[in-house]
């Protein structure tokens, strides 16, 4: 039986996280929310509601929380890590289909909306479509949902994301494992709207600029 | 070069290498950093002193107007030190995300620890 621990990034979810952590206690695996100096009520549910939690004392951005877990799960041993994000838009009951492809002896497993399903035609596809692209003119590998947050690790894949700071997120990181050859596996899962909450990418700007720095990191570093 | 830049330049360079000793007696910069501005207030000092020099070099690469090898050398140097800069911005920042790992871990063990008590 593999040790797994589920990481949980949280920041500003108090209308998501009780929920959610019900939800995922459910399955019995090891987890972990990692409170990102949430301005809100966060911290409180958390303790009020006996959650496993780190909590951490400045806001280090969605980049540095993963990083906190992912060492995390090195020190403490872990064979495979699976990140679900706090806000709810990640299904918990998908997580066992992820594991079990790290059991199997994938290094990477990418919980996508578009294995099996279409991708449809918005201004935000058009992104994942362009990112997908360029992934595969860079490595010759195709993928179908780079920007998915859902993923499992496993432990080689953990101990080389503890230690590096080269990723802007997700895309630039799967770009790096594909390129050095890891094994990875797309899984088809559902995800849900975002219950509560505003998106990182409600700002045009800031998904922009996401854009050319994911992109340029793909051409230029991974 | 014309008389009224080079009395210019002395004085501000002067006034920079001043300044810059003044910041690290009141212990606004750390010694460490300060090093490299004392040597480039240093160098502007030499500028002002002796523009011969940027003559000669500015014959070297035919540059025709002097001032603008003063400006090619302080742009280099510039982006040197921006460069350093961010270089150590990003070491800080790594360092600020193992020291937030150390500290959220073990506030997290000692709620432990009080719980079981």
């Amino acid at each position: 039986m593999m040790k797994t621990l589920v990481v949980i990034p949280a920041y500003n979810e108090q209308d998501n996280i009780v929920r959610l952590m019900e939800d995922v206690e459910s399955y019995g695996y090891d987890y972990l929310v990692i409170n990102d100096c949430s301005r809100d009520s966060t911290k409180d549910l958390l303790i009020d509601n006996d959650i496993v939690h780190l909590d951490l004392p400045i806001n280090l951005g969605i980049a540095g929380v993963t990083r906190v877990g992912f060492k995390y799960a090195k020190d403490r041993g872990y064979d495979c890590v699976i990140c679900i994000d706090g806000d709810g838009q990640h299904l918990p009951e998908y997580m066992k289909d992820l594991i079990d492809e790290i059991e199997k002896g994938n290094d990477y497993v990418i919980g996508s909306r578009f294995v099996s399903e279409k991708k449809p035609v918005t201004l935000r596809m058009l992104g994942s479509r362009l990112l997908c692209l360029l992934i595969r003119l860079k490595t010759g590998k195709k993928v179908t949902d780079p920007t998915s947050g859902m993923r499992a690790l496993g432990r080689r894949v953990i101990e080389d994301f503890a230690e590096s700071m080269n990723f802007c997120a997700e895309p630039d990181a799967l770009c790096h494992l594909l390129h050095r050859n890891f094994k990875i596996k797309e899984v088809q899962v559902a995800m849900k709207e975002r219950e509560a909450g505003v998106s990182y990418f409600h700002n045009p700007l800031k998904s922009i600029y996401f854009m050319l720095a994911v992109s340029l990191s793909i051409i230029f570093i991974q | 070069m014309t008389n009224a830049l080079r009395l210019g330049l002395l004085l501000a360079s002067l006034m920079v290498f001043l300044l810059i000793l003044y910041t690290v007696i009141r212990r606004m910069l750390n010694i460490k950093y300060s090093i490299v501005w004392i040597l480039w207030s240093l160098l502007s000092l030499l500028m002002a002193i002796f523009p011969e020099i940027f003559y000669s070099l500015s014959d070297l690469l035919s540059i025709q107007i002097p001032v603008n090898t003063v400006f090619l050398i302080m742009t280099a140097l510039l982006y040197a030190l921006t460069f350093y800069v961010y270089i150590m911005i990003s070491k800080h920042n790594e360092e600020i995300i193992k020291l937030t790992y150390e500290i959220s871990v073990l506030k997290k063990e000692l709620e432990d620890l009080k719980k079981k008590q």
